[in-house]
Formats: structure tokens, sequence, C-alpha cells
């Protein structure tokens, strides 16, 4: 991912929650890459992006409340890129996809940014135009692939569909034979036999599979895949892993890869987002977070995972409390009231943290903490 | 079981001998437990298919362990720890709890000797009464059983609230009002304020989050220590699994296919599949790339156990065996290859493996 121009391009985690409105988030907006100058993304480059993500916020409002599920979040993917987001549930992760495919739906509210999708802007389409785009130039695997499959449909027949959806004049021999195509690029055995089952006659890794081939049936320049693997057993997981690195490689797909999993990562992904409290407070290279992860939370995160060479040292690194209500956010940095380093620094309670960029032994990241530059000479797993 | 000549119960008689004073006694037995179930209905399968989910299986779970069973979807691992509670009927063998038969047990019996062995679920949404509050939830075992009046029940619910963190104020609370986390607290309170000696944890923690899996598997910890207890632990994550448990034995379609200690199993690992499952599982640390493109991939899909292999059941996927005749013609016993280290496999440790293991990536 790239790190530099995204740099000031959110402010502190108070930014969205006050007064910015679409319009003073524009204005950042194109300041900011030029403004970078050098280091920063000029306007021309974006289209070289696979994707662009600017300024973006999301909000669930109900009632009286309004939960802040996207804060502010810019980030950029170069083609054949794969993008880990890494966070606990309700840190916004989904949120965060869903608002990138503009399918969230009220009380559920995009509220400011731009999403650039290979050079285009995507964020003000209507739905109908961004209908077209979605499941051909981007597309979305989810966690469960049952809900991407209709139990009463054969497989082919749903192929099929995906394929036919954005080529109408594509004839039924054709899409048919594209079908089994695609069914085979997953590993289906059989697959020209196999197109007439229903889902329940394929296993759970099997209905991935079909679920990834539906997704991928257009070469979407952008793959997100929200938990892919998580409802999958391991051995499976590693063919579904498999399965996406050849659609990198092949198709130059970049694919944002959501999971709640820091091996999938390792074992995946070449940069990282760690997202916590619907902002990215950390983004790097893949081996950095393993190496030097700078945010307090992601070095928490990382060391609560049970690891079978420190268990002489006694009970698990647990972080304490919970993840702050989105509706009510602390004043400060949003790890605050949890954080073993900021928990009784004034200047965390009161001040969001900036992004700082960092350079260390395993490369640069962007880090929100205000005891970033210090952290990045300290911390060692 | 095709171990002519090994003793009926090979687990336990590995654990009779040797280190003696450290290995506790076996206090739950599996003497070579089968389970079927009947399908019927399904076009394919004819009318009535008699479907054995777990074939011929002995193990022995010892005292004050932590033992663990894991292995994928389908392997057999749930149906195993409720064979061994008696929540489900096994279609062959026999079930010991302290050398005692349970099927030999009268319903009274039967009753009483469940109150020394609970279960924890995995899904703290769906197990807990929604209407209930925590305290009632907690206390209900012990009305189910009969113990105590309502003054003792209600000290010995609130000091197990304590025991798992949670404050008198939350006894008052309805499941909804809880964290996943929370909640599985609850479920662990509701386990073990019957006081019992074996609990079975299946899949604990595996709908939680990872922060909150490290705070509920350290209070699994404590009280084993503060209550002595025996844990037959459940999953499908064999990094906690390693981290977890003192012994593991790995299912594979209904059978053993290993048995060892921690390190034994995690280290040496004898059975291909053991290896290709321990290979299979992403380690958060630098360098995960180049090391899932070193590892072997296995092959196809597990086998279905409606159409199980008539030789070693893993013999289709297995890197080692596959289409060599033993393995396709014989099933392979369950056999001490080592000390304390025992696998069903024709080739035993043919198949290396690679694991970070916890080294430092290469290049660092």
């Amino acid at each position: 991912m790239r790190l530099r121009g995204i740099i000031g391009g959110g402010g502190g985690g108070g930014s969205s929650r006050g007064g910015a409105t679409d319009v003073g988030q524009r204005r950042r907006e194109q300041v900011e890459p030029g403004r970078a100058a050098g280091n920063g993304l000029p306007d021309a480059a974006r289209s070289d992006m696979a994707l662009s993500v600017r300024n973006l916020s999301t909000v669930f409002e109900d009632g009286q409340r309004t939960v802040h599920a996207v804060r502010d979040v810019s980030f950029d993917m170069r083609p054949t890129e794969r993008l880990g987001v890494v966070g606990e549930s309700g840190s916004g992760k989904s949120a965060l996809a869903l608002s990138i495919l503009g399918l969230i739906e009220p009380p559920g509210r995009v509220v400011g940014g731009e999403i650039h999708l290979g050079g285009r802007e995507i964020s003000k389409l209507s739905d109908r135009a961004l209908g077209a785009i979605r499941g051909k130039d981007i597309a979305l695997v989810l966690q469960d692939p049952m809900s991407a499959l209709d139990p009463v449909k054969t497989i082919g027949a749903q192929v099929i569909e995906a394929i036919a959806a954005h080529n109408p004049e594509m004839r039924r021999g054709a899409a048919r034979r594209r079908a089994a195509e695609l069914l085979r690029e997953v590993d289906i055995p059989q697959p020209e036999r196999r197109l007439d089952d229903y889902p329940h006659q394929y296993s759970g890794g099997m209905r991935q599979r079909v679920a990834i081939a539906m997704a991928i049936a257009n070469n979407p320049s952008v793959l997100i895949a929200d938990e892919p693997t998580t409802a999958l057993d391991v051995t499976t997981q590693s063919q579904v892993l498999a399965l996406l690195d050849r659609l990198v490689e092949q198709h130059g797909t970049a694919v944002i890869l959501i999971t709640h999993n820091l091996g999938i990562v390792s074992d995946f992904c070449d940069s990282i987002a760690v997202m916590y409290a619907g902002r990215f407070v950390e983004t790097s290279g893949v081996d950095h977070i393993f190496l030097e992860p700078t945010h307090p939370y992601s070095e928490a995160l990382l060391k609560c995972v049970p690891n079978p060479e420190r268990l002489a040292d006694g009970p698990l690194p647990a972080i304490s409390g919970f993840p702050p209500d989105l509706a009510q956010l602390p004043q400060g940095c949003a790890f605050q009231p949890r954080c073993p380093v900021g928990r009784e620094i004034p200047e965390c309670r009161r001040q969001p943290p900036r992004p700082h960029e960092v350079r260390g032994a395993a490369g640069a990241a962007i880090v929100e903490c205000h005891f970033a530059e210090q952290r990045i000479k300290e911390v060692k797993v | 079981m095709s171990t002519p000549g090994a003793s009926p119960n090979p687990a336990a008689s590995a654990l009779a001998g040797g280190e003696a004073g450290a290995a506790g006694a076996p206090v739950l037995e599996a003497d070579r437990l089968s389970k079927a179930f009947e399908i019927r209905g399904d076009e394919r399968l004819g009318r009535k298919v008699d479907v054995t989910v777990l074939d011929d299986i002995s193990l022995a779970v010892r005292k004050g362990e932590s033992f663990g069973l894991v292995g994928e979807s389908g392997c057999g691992k749930s149906t195993l720890a409720r064979c061994l509670l008696r929540l489900l009927t096994p279609s062959g063998g026999r079930v010991l709890f302290e050398g005692q038969d349970l099927a030999e047990l009268d319903r009274d019996e039967l009753r009483a000797m469940r109150r020394r062995m609970q279960f924890v679920f995995q899904d703290p949404f769906a197990s807990l009464d929604p209407r209930m509050t925590a305290g009632a939830l907690v206390e209900e075992p012990l009305l189910v059983h009969q113990i105590g009046d309502g003054e003792q029940r209600r000290a010995a619910v609130m000091e197990m609230l304590a025991d798992v963190g949670l404050t008198a104020e939350q006894a008052e609370r309805r499941p909804h009002a809880f964290s996943g986390g929370q909640r599985q607290r609850i479920g662990i309170a509701r386990a073990f304020v019957l006081r019992p000696d074996v609990v079975i944890l299946d899949e604990p923690i595996s709908a939680l989050d990872v922060s909150v899996q490290a705070q509920v598997l350290n209070l699994l910890r404590r009280l084993q220590t503060q209550l002595g207890l025996t844990y037959v632990f459940i999953s499908h994550d064999l990094a906690v699994a390693e981290y977890f448990c003192d012994r593991v034995a790995v299912l594979y379609l209904g059978q053993v296919m290993e048995l060892a200690d921690r390190e034994l199993l995690f280290r040496k690992p004898l059975h291909p599949y053991s290896v290709s499952l321990l290979s299979a599982v992403p380690v958060p640390q630098a360098g995960g790339r180049s090391r899932r493109a070193q590892r072997a991939q296995p092959i196809g899909e597990i086998s279905s156990v409606v159409d199980r292999p008539k030789g070693c059941p893993f013999e289709p996927r297995c890197p080692v065996g596959r289409g060599r005749e033993i393995c396709k013609g014989e099933r392979p016993p369950l056999v001490e290859h080592a000390a304390r280290h025992w696998a069903a496999c024709h080739f035993p440790g043919e198949m290396a493996i690679a694991r970070a293991n916890g080294s430092p990536p290469a290049g660092e």
C-alpha cells in the first residue's frame, strides 16, 4: 500500500465527528496529494492505482445516536496488491468494505470521502451506475458462501447469472462453457457435471470457491474478501488462499482481505492496516507489524494470540477493557482508555493523535499514536 | 479395530507405563468406541444408510490434564465428546468414568455421575436462555441437581460469578446485556458451579474475538488449577490447542490418527495428516508468504463418512501414502511408535514438518 500522500489526509479521530462536511473534506482532499510534494501521489498517478480511497467516513444513525463506523479512512492500492485489514468485531472492517462498494443501507450513510476505482470516482454514482461496476470492476466475497448462493438454484445457473449480468450479449452455450471454465479455475473436479448440482451437494470449501468463482467471473480489478476463510477448516483455508494467489498473479487483481486472523494476513498479504474504532491506526508493509508493531493496539493484538513459545510466561496478555462506544468516542485517542502506554497520559486523553510516518528495520509505517517515533525505536516482539 | 494383538486400550496402557507419579490416573476412557447414525431420505444413498461417525476409538483422559481433541469439521470430535458424557449413546464400545462403565449405571446413578462431568458449548449466544438473568442461569444447574437450599445456592452462585469475573450487579442482567466474552463466562460459570471433576470444552473460544479469547483461556487455566479440574478441550484451532493442552489426539473421519504429548505432536508429528494440518496453520509472524509457498498443499477434499476409504482414511489425500497398496488396502493400527507417541500410519515420520516454531524468520 502506498503510505505517503496519505499522511495528513485524515486528522485525528475527532475530525470526522464534528464539523467535517463533505465540502470541507473535498477541499482537504484537493490540497493534500499535491502538497505532500515529492512524497505525495500526484493526481495523474491516481489512475495507476487499482483503488484509491480518501477521507471515507460512514455513520449509522439510530434516533439520538450516531455511530461513527468508518472515520476518515484513506489508502491507495496498486494492481496486484494484497492488503490485509485486521481488527476486532465492531472495529469498522465490514462497514469499510460495504462503504467502498456503495452497499451501506439506511440507517447507515457514507457521509464523506472519495473512492477512485481505476481512476474513476465512484462514490457519488447512482445505484444503477454502481450496479454496473459491482461484480465487474469490483467484487465482494463474504464469510458465509451460502449468503451468495441460492439454495434452490443449481450452481451452474448461478454462475451463469453472474457472468450474464455483465455480458448480456453472451449466448447461453458460451456462458455455460465459461461457467465450467471458472469452476475448473477454482479446482472444482468434473466441472461440467457439477454445474448441475445444487449448493447443498457441495462441501463448505467448495461453496466458498464457487462464491469466489462468481466474484471473479468478470475479472474485477479489485476484490474485497470479508473473512473468506473464517468458516473453513485450515486445510481448506490454504486452498482458498492459493486460489486467491492465482487470481492476483493471473489477472492482476488487487485484493483487500478483511480478517481477524493475523496469521492469515502474514500468509497472504503484502500490506496491512490495523483498524480500531473506525480508523486505520497503523498501516505498513506486512512484516513490519510482526517485527515492530508500533501502535500499542497492534502490539497488544499480536501478543494476545496464544503462542506456545510463551507458555512459561504465565497468563496471556489480554487487552483490558472494551472497544469504545462508536457513538460516544473518547475526546483523545480512541485506544487511550485501554492503552498500556497512554492510559495515564493527559495528551492521549485530550488530543487525537495525528498520523505519524515512522521508519523501522522492516520499513515504513503510518501510525496514529503520539508516541510513534519513540516506540518504533523501542518496540521488539 | 484392525489392531490385532494390540491391547484393547492402547492409550490407557501407554499411560499406565512409565512416568509414574507425574501422570494422573485415567479418569475418562473410551474403549473401542463407535458411533453410527442412520441417515435416510437421500436418494443417492438409498433408503437407509448407517453412517459411521466414530470408528473404534480408544483413548484415556488423565486426571488433572487438558486433553485436546483436534481435527477438521466432520472428524467426529464433537460426537466423541458427546459420547464421552453419554449425551449420545455409543453404537459400540464402552465409556469408563473412573473405571466405571457408564452403560451399566441406572438412571439415578448416571444423573449423579453427570453432575461430575460438565459441558461448555461453543456458542455463548445460543446456549443461554435469553429470558433468564445471569444469576438464574448459574443457579439452574444447582436446582436441577437439587443442591443446597436457597441461601446456599445464592452464595454458591455469587462466588462462582465472582470467580469468572462478573459482579453481583451483573447477576441481575439478562444475556443480551452481555458481550460475547461475558456470555461465555456465564456458560463457564454454569458448568463449573456444580464443582465437576471433568469439563468438556467444545470450541469454547471460537466465537470470540482474539483479545477476548485470551481472557477466557486465562480464566479456564486459572479455574483448572484452582479447582483441580480435568479438561477435554475440543478445537479446530491447532495453535490454541498447542497453547492450552497437555496431550492431544488428532481425529480424521472418526478415527484417531495420532495421540501424543503436546511437544511430541507439535514438534515431531508422525502422521502425514497431522503434518498437513499443522503446516496449514497460519502463524502470525513475519515471512508468512514464503513459508506458505514452501509447504505441501493437502490434496483434494476430505472424504465423506458415507464413502469411507477401505484402508487408511487419509490415503486419498496423503502426500506419503496416496496410491500405495498397503495404505489403500489395510487400515493402519494405532501403535506406539515412540515413547508416549501413538500414530495410525504405515509410514510414520516419513513426512517432515516445516514450521516457523517461533524461530525468527529468515533474514532477520
